[in-house]
């Protein structure tokens, strides 16, 4: 900057050009500081509540100590480590997200499949919706002269659940006599061998993918003794399993391509934390006392500030947001379709068109809790849904991300290039063929990292969960879409207004770390996917 | 036909084209629902209001300078609670405009690539954190903090900390529309005025600056639109006292005191008024069209100023 101001001012020390300096540097330095200020003043806030929330105040100096050897100064170095080396960084970033992924794909799991629906209701669906699609897609995939695969989807969408619903006393009796883990087995681990001997044989290569099946399969069930003796249930162990399978995938390709560099940081830091709590265990160093602990996250909320958790709202969130990215996808993906391969841009559909785009872009800034108004007032009472239902809460919220993820949905589909286009349309291609080999696999991965964020945002959303009336404190987990259910962000409201010390500076404060680290999470998968893409268009 | 059938390479066309129009129907109807949400808002505000106009009269709803649903004699005046959404904006705009201003130019005229790398995302992050988070920093760590400061005396609840929290919320919303708006100014104005001697200062606050004077227009409004619009923050740090000042000292100390604003009156009303039926659970749904108008107008205004004043390069 201080060349500009030379360059601009050839008289050079002359009084005016000192002053006129001054005055350059110092603006320059206001506008940093202001850029900085609101990243610095949110950085205090939650350095502020980690704290809290990990009960840092109750750890002796030597833990600090430990800590800061064993921990901080790995994770550190390794940062260091991997500003310099790029591809470093990009594996390290890839297998903690798909590691977080797996961890909160795990919990979403057992929180929809065990907790909400039951191994039995999953079996009978499985059966009827699931297994069908799947099946539909592998024909689809093998034979791609198929023309009504695409109404086959329709058609099990349709009528699969309708099935479902109709031959759920059968179903449920033969998946209760497989047993909830063998229902498991079946269903899922058994399919996520197939996909993972696929992707490993096929898809990278990497070796043979038989055995690397075989071994899925054998570790499911060699693992059955050790889970029953730590005391974790057999489904519980088979859906983690499930979800962390693409993590291993991930370490066993960047073990592949000799990149074990990348490995050894995240390794590093979980195997520093291990190390810091055996050495000061060993030692008897007092450590922290954390009010964010297993406890917190599987016990019901409580009037006592010790036993105080999470666990029903955490279920009750989880089960919306799987509903809302359901509803969001679909609907954003075929109202984005419209505005962009479809609506015509004249006439009458062309001006309804316009009205749309307009239409969308207002409706991002209406207020959430008028969306909360809209949800009481026609999910709530009209419809009947129920007050404080997870329907009507899945549909308030759906409405309300709905416009953020259309317009991050039309952009990934202006991204795709139109000679595409053309030249699909050259070869003789419908317009639904062009939209669906063309346009969709391109634009996909855009969509999804914008769902993904508007997500993010869903789940962190209050005021219209209020005004649908969710509860404000629930004991357990909703069982069914017409149950009431609680969410996380009200429980943090609701313990935020209790004055005692221990809520306002232990239990909530977990309650934000946590509503936290699921965000994180989300974050993390979205820049995943779209570095992901961007490395593949480049 | 078998002729005609040899020049057909499609196939069976007959099928194709009916499920052709079945997916067009079925997007339509995708983007439809975008339209059905407003028409549903709009239908779900208007319905109760007029209901509610009919127990309550209209200047004494719009004029009223009493907001009492609890107490008796309820009354159901909206200024009080439009005093404190504009006290809390105004607090929020105090910080967030200048602040956001001054980072747009920092990104688009001093910041390396790199920097711009780091800040962007960094700066987007306060945007996506939670409000009921920002609401219960505002209430636990901001009012303690300035509580100790000498010579400001805080309620626990009250809108100076509200208001701060709700600022830096909203400082993104500026600085990401300004900073698009003053990177689209060409280069050849800032080369131009170089040539004539001026600074980099002088490029910045008197080229840039004006140049993009409608993209920031149009950034104020919106951050004000959300700010108003904003929930959860004043519902956990602002409290509920609906109060109306009476004078010019009683408006200065607004700020250190509990404060409510449109949102969390609709917010205390949802609490308690849910189960339909009462006078309240109709305000309810008048407060809600009140902020929907006002925020929808701002939004309006906001894509007005930023295309009628737009600079053509």
């Amino acid at each position: 900057m201080a060349t500009d101001t030379d360059r601009a001012n050839p008289g050079g020390e002359s009084g005016f050009g000192r002053v006129s300096r001054i005055r350059g540097r110092l603006f320059e330095s206001l506008t940093l500081g202001a850029s900085v200020f609101g990243i610095a003043a949110l950085g205090v806030l939650l350095a502020y509540v980690f704290w809290d929330a990990f009960g840092l105040d109750a750890a002796e100096p030597v833990w600090y100590a430990v800590f800061a050897g064993l921990t901080v100064l790995p994770a550190v170095g390794f940062v260091w480590y991997a500003r310099r080396a790029p591809a470093v960084g990009e594996t390290s970033l890839e297998l903690v997200s798909t590691l977080l992924a797996g961890v909160l794909g795990g919990f979403g799991a057992v929180a929809v499949l065990e907790v909400i629906a039951g191994d039995e209701v999953w079996f009978a669906y499985c059966c009827t919706v699931v297994a069908p699609l799947v099946g539909l897609y592998v024909y689809g995939r093998l034979d791609q002269t198929a023309t009504w695969v695409g109404l086959g989807y329709l058609t099990t969408l349709v009528a699969g659940p309708v099935v479902g619903t109709l031959l759920l006393g059968p179903l449920r009796t033969v998946a209760a006599l497989l047993g909830a883990p063998l229902v498991y087995l079946v269903t899922l681990v058994v399919p996520t061998a197939v996909a993972v001997r696929y992707v490993v044989g096929d898809r990278l290569a990497l070796g043979n993918g038989n055995y690397a099946a075989a071994g899925l399969l054998a570790v499911a069930v060699l693992g059955v003794p050790v889970v029953d003796r730590v005391g974790v249930s057999r489904s519980v162990w088979l859906l983690f399993l499930v979800a962390l399978a693409p993590t291993g995938v991930v370490v066993w390709k960047n073990a592949a391509d000799g990149r074990w560099a990348g490995l050894l940081g995240p390794v590093g830091v979980v195997g520093g934390l291990a190390a810091t709590v055996a050495v000061t265990d060993l030692v008897g160093i007092a450590g922290p006392e954390p009010w964010f602990d297993w406890q917190y996250v599987t016990t019901a909320p409580s009037q006592t500030a010790a036993e105080a958790g999470l666990y029903p709202a955490i279920i009750g969130s989880v089960f919306v947001i799987v509903l809302v990215a359901i509803i969001t996808l679909v609907v954003a993906i075929g109202a984005a379709v419209y505005l962009e391969e479809y609506a015509p841009t004249g006439g009458v559909a062309g001006g309804f068109a316009r009205l749309i785009r307009i239409n969308i872009s207002n409706l991002a800034g209406v207020p959430s809790v008028v969306y909360g108004l809209l949800g009481l007032g026609v999910f709530a009472n009209l419809a009947n849904l129920g007050v404080g239902t997870v329907i009507t809460a899945a549909f308030t919220l759906s409405l309300l991300i709905l416009p953020i993820v259309i317009i991050s949905a039309r952009e990934a589909i202006q991204s795709v290039p139109d000679s595409l286009r053309q030249a699909s349309y050259g070869m003789g291609a419908t317009r639904w063929q062009t939209v669906r080999r063309v346009v969709l696999p391109q634009a996909l991965p855009g969509t999804l990292t914008g769902t993904i964020l508007a997500l993010g945002r869903a789940i962190g959303e209050t005021a219209p969960l209020i005004m649908i009336g969710v509860a404000t404190t629930a004991f357990s987990p909703p069982s069914g879409l017409f149950s009431r259910t609680s969410a996380m962000p009200m429980q943090v409201f609701v313990w935020s207004s209790y004055p005692s010390e221990a809520f306002q500076h232990g239990v909530v404060a977990a309650g934000v770390v946590t509503l936290l680290i699921v965000l994180l999470t989300m974050n993390s998968i979205a820049i995943l996917v779209r570095n992901k893409f961007e490395r593949e268009t480049h | 036909m078998s002729e005609r059938d040899s020049v057909d390479l499609s196939g069976d066309r007959g099928a194709q084209d009916v499920r052709e129009s079945i997916y067009h129907a079925a997007f339509f109807a995708c983007a439809a629902v975008s339209v059905l949400t407003t028409l549903g808002i709009v239908a779900a505000l208007i319905a109760p209001t007029i209901q509610f106009l009919g127990e309550v009269s209209v200047s004494s709803f719009l004029l009223g300078t009493e907001f009492t649903p609890k107490i008796k004699p309820v009354s159901f005046g909206v200024l009080p609670l439009v005093f404190g959404t504009l006290l809390i904006t105004a607090g929020a705009a105090a910080v967030a405009l200048p602040v956001g201003l001054l980072t747009a130019i920092y990104l688009s005229e001093y910041a390396s690539g790199r920097q711009r790398a780091v800040l962007k995302p960094m700066l987007e992050v306060l945007a996506g954190v939670p409000t009921v988070v920002y609401g219960y920093f505002a209430l636990v760590y901001v009012t303690p903090l300035l509580d100790a400061i000498p010579g400001v005396e805080l309620g626990t609840f009250n809108a100076l900390s509200a208001s701060l929290v709700m600022g830096i919320m909203i400082i993104p919303m500026v600085s990401s529309i300004s900073e698009d708006s003053m990177s689209a100014v060409p280069d050849s104005l800032r080369n131009g005025a170089y040539g004539l001697g001026a600074t980099k200062y002088d490029v910045a606050t008197s080229v840039v600056v004006p140049a993009s004077i409608s993209g920031v227009a149009a950034s104020y409004i919106l951050a004000l639109s959300r700010a108003i619009g904003e929930t959860m923050i004043v519902v956990v740090a602002a409290g509920q006292n609906a109060r109306f000042p009476g004078s010019v000292p009683d408006l200065l100390t607004s700020f250190f005191e509990s404060t409510q604003t449109m949102t969390a009156a609709i917010v205390q009303l949802g609490l308690s008024d849910l189960a339909g039926g009462t006078t309240g659970y109709r305000a309810l749904f008048a407060i809600g069209l009140t902020l929907f108008v006002m925020t929808l107008l701002l939004n309006l205004i906001s894509d007005f100023v930023a295309q009628r004043y737009q600079e053509e390069y």
